[in-house]
């Protein structure tokens, strides 16, 4: 497949071109349009406002929480591409029609600017808000 | 959105980029013909296409120049010719229609991107694309084309492949701490294959330094070596069941009970330096592994870690504890001196007992017992001292922990109702080899009293109503002249494969169970033979009544079909065959103690046919006391109720024995 390791790259030229000079190219969002189409505005969007929260624990493992616009907090899984919003269900799972959702764009380029909140939480709170996520599907 | 955030910037940069788009293709369309400006357009011809979410890729090679002015004869795929990937959005791809061979110009702004991993390049931003017409003939084959839909083939992209954003360099400069195993083996259960040693640095040997710098709270990425000395189990404190039973009374052989038990798996270990911990680990949900694991784990030498403490008892508020921890010492091997080289060590014969002992916990969710169970036995271990009756008879102490393999004859329940089966203290009475063979001087039956602390597996239990049994009884309490089974006794049914023999025998018994005679210093609770003859019957409780031949219910009931036949309620049918039990107290004189006045139940079970039965029944009358006075008893097995000395009397009961 060709689209992902595009899309590594462009999120890593915007990850460099920050670093160097913290501001990102026209060029670079238009094409974060051009491969994420609806989702990057939204994306960058939730960037602006500090909408995602790196959550740790202290084994290592990690995962995202992402504020949506709604108020709603979604849960993002740092070992695959995963997020508990129904628009991945939809558009990613379901129909594969994105590469991602608004929301793990969000998280992509949180990182790649340094905006992620951090948060540090024992193991048993982790699982909980992993065993939360689950109950809520079920 | 937000105010100059990168939002607002993509919007507008969006908004103008629409309108160049859409302002371009009204160019196109209005002009009919390729736009003049040339620099910068790329012109590619497709030689494959497939999907990828919603953006087409086309796998293409780069043209020097127009292909107008070649005749399609020449279009053949020239291999220096460089690969490209060219990706369209579904937008463009659906404006352009394209189809393998044909060519593609693009204008600019496009966008090219090298890929990390040496793929051919990609060009993005292909909005201002246009597909060129060739000549005439491809006009038609235009035509032609334009009817069938292409099937286009559409790569679904994995979810496991992620974006790493670091460069390259920097992954190799990760700190390997990232990766490490931050999982750790759970207690063993039933023989699981070897499972990895714990990712932790230092395996320390005191337990006591452990404790002092690790704290009360936890100990992170540190392991304590110790032996397991003995497996048990606790019951939990948290015990509040309130069960009834209702007022039946339960007959004495019922001792099992399906509730789950709330206990929980102990371990007694002792380092290098000769210091004990009790470490508590998970609740069991059957008692019955219990066996399995004082098998498999004493002995051994195991791995401590993520343990917690739950208190420091001293000897005098941990008595039980205590006694365990005394019967293990002096330590077998010299033991280890703190502070001091590894080859120093310290003789133990006159060191005094430990006076203090750390009880410790699993943290939650972090169970670390890594026990070397293929390893061999550790030197410190000290196998539980089995001994036999007599001679435990003869221990001078008070608080002695004893080991002991005894035939199980007789039990009794304690008979307060309102307290669950299982929470019962248990009257065992036991003979061994060493009691059966001597002559006199000694009893030769042992009362074991096994109390409700003293946690029982299903097994056990069942295995003590069921029918004469060889139990191993580990570490019971002698004192008081009385062997009692406590909190930290393990009944096993298996021979222990360690222990130290000392006088033991752990034969089988030969020939029939023998008890001490009924006599002068026969005492309550006791079991004991008696033979005499019959002065007298307590008319007053002599009743008969049927039972059922199948499982022993004595309330049967008369059948409402047929008033003439019996129905056991718990068997659910009729009962043709009952057997008849009877119950009468007799007085005996009995010469082995001819002061007392010797009351005895005697129960007797007859088998009878209907006839009888019913006979009996309608005279309401078993039989004539006359036919029985006279009669000699002997040997009657009776469990002793009462002694009392004004009036002197003593009151059995005639008991089976296992």
């Amino acid at each position: 497949s060709t689209l992902p390791a595009v899309a590594e790259e462009l999120l890593r030229e915007i990850k460099k071109a920050f670093q160097e000079s913290s501001h990102v190219p026209d060029d670079l969002l238009l094409g974060l349009k051009f491969i994420f189409g609806p989702s990057a505005v939204p994306a960058l969007d939730l960037v602006d406002q500090h909408c995602v929260t790196r959550v740790t624990a202290p084994s290592g493992r990690t995962l995202y929480q992402v504020l949506g616009s709604s108020g709603k907090l979604y849960t993002c899984y740092s070992s695959c591409h995963f997020c508990t919003c129904p628009a991945f269900g939809f558009s990613v799972l379901q129909k594969s029609e994105s590469l991602l959702c608004k929301h793990i764009l969000a998280v992509y380029l949180s990182q790649a600017m340094g905006a992620c909140q951090e948060l540090s939480v024992s193991e048993e709170q982790l699982t909980n808000i992993l065993l939360a996520e689950e109950e809520d599907e079920g | 959105l937000c105010r100059g955030g990168l939002a607002e910037r993509l919007c507008r940069l969006q908004n103008r980029e629409r309108s160049a788009i859409s302002f371009w293709r009204h160019q196109c369309i209005s002009d009919d013909k390729i736009p003049s400006d040339k620099s910068g357009v790329l012109i590619v011809k497709i030689l494959e296409i497939f999907e990828e979410c919603t953006i087409q890729v086309a796998v293409c090679q780069q043209l020097e120049q127009s292909p107008v002015t070649l005749s399609p004869e020449d279009a053949v795929i020239n291999a220096e010719e460089p690969i490209l990937k060219v990706l369209f959005t579904r937008e463009t791809a659906a404006y352009l229609k394209s189809r393998p061979q044909d060519v593609i110009h693009i204008y600019p702004p496009w966008q090219k991107l090298l890929l990390q991993n040496g793929d051919v390049p990609v060009i993005m931003n292909t909005y201002f694309s246009q597909k060129v017409l060739l000549s005439e003939h491809s006009e038609a084959r235009e035509k032609t084309y334009g009817l069938t839909k292409m099937l286009i083939r559409k790569n679904i992209i994995s979810l496991a492949q992620t974006f790493r954003l670091d460069d390259l360099d920097d992954r190799l400069h990760q700190e390997p701490s990232d990766n490490q195993v931050a999982g750790a083996p759970q207690i063993r259960n039933n023989g699981d294959s070897k499972q990895h040693p714990l990712a932790v640095s230092a395996v320390n040997d005191s337990l006591l330094e452990m404790v002092e710098s690790q704290g009360a709270v936890g100990w992170r990425d540190v392991q304590v070596r110790v032996v397991i000395q003995r497996v048990y189990c606790l019951p939990a404190r948290e015990r509040c069941r309130s069960h009834t039973q209702g007022n039946k009374p339960l007959c004495a052989t019922a001792v099992t009970n399906s509730d789950p038990p709330n206990v929980r798996l102990c371990l007694l270990v002792q380092d290098a330096y000769g210091m004990f911990s009790e470490v508590q680990l998970q609740s069991l949900s059957s008692t019955d592994d219990i066996e399995q694991y004082c098998r498999r784990w004493e002995g051994k030498s195991c791995c401590l870690a993520g343990m917690k403490i739950l208190q420091r008892t001293t000897r005098g508020r941990a008595l039980g504890l205590f006694s365990l921890i005394d019967s293990l010492w002096p330590p077998v091997v010299p033991l280890k001196v703190p502070g001091q080289s590894q080859d120093s060590e310290m003789m133990t014969t006159n060191l005094p007992p430990p006076s203090f002992c750390y009880i410790l916990t699993v943290q939650s969710g972090e169970i670390h017992v890594e026990v070397d169970e293929e390893e061999q036995i550790s030197n410190l271990y000290q196998p539980p001292a089995v001994h036999g009756l007599k001679e435990i008879l003869r221990i001078d102490g008070c608080n002695e922990r004893c080991s002991f393999w005894a035939q199980v004859l007789y039990l009794r329940l304690q008979t307060k109702h309102n307290v669950p089966i299982d929470q019962r203290d248990i009257l065992l009475f036991v003979t061994d080899s060493t009691l059966q063979n001597v002559v006199h001087g000694i009893p030769k039956v042992v009362a074991v009293s096994v109390t409700a602390s003293c946690v029982l597996s299903m097994e056990i239990r069942e295995a003590l109503s069921a029918g004469s049994r060889l139990v191993f009884f580990k570490d019971a309490l002698w004192g008081n002249g009385r062997i009692i089974c406590v909190e930290r006794t393990v009944l096993l049914l298996q021979k222990p494969l360690l222990c130290l023999a000392a006088g033991a025998d752990l034969s089988e018994l030969t020939g029939p169970v023998r008890l001490d005679e009924l006599d002068s210093t026969t005492q309550a609770n006791s079991v004991c033979a008696l033979r005499g003859t019959v002065v007298g019957v307590n008319e007053g409780t002599a009743f008969s009544w049927p039972t059922c031949d199948r499982c022993g219910n004595g309330k049967l009931e008369l059948c409402p079909q047929d008033r003439e036949l019996l129905y056991c309620n718990q068997c659910s049918e009729v009962v043709t065959t009952p057997v008849l039990k009877m119950q009468l107290e007799v007085f005996l004189s009995c010469p082995s103690r001819s002061q007392s006045t010797v009351k005895v139940k005697v129960w007797h079970e007859v088998s009878v046919a209907l006839f009888v039965l019913l006979t009996m029944l309608l005279f309401l009358q078993t039989y004539e006391v006359q036919s029985v006075l006279g009669k000699e008893v002997g040997l009657l097995n009776c469990y002793v109720h009462s002694v009392t000395s004004h009036p002197n009397c003593v009151a059995l009961e005639e008991i089976v024995l296992l």
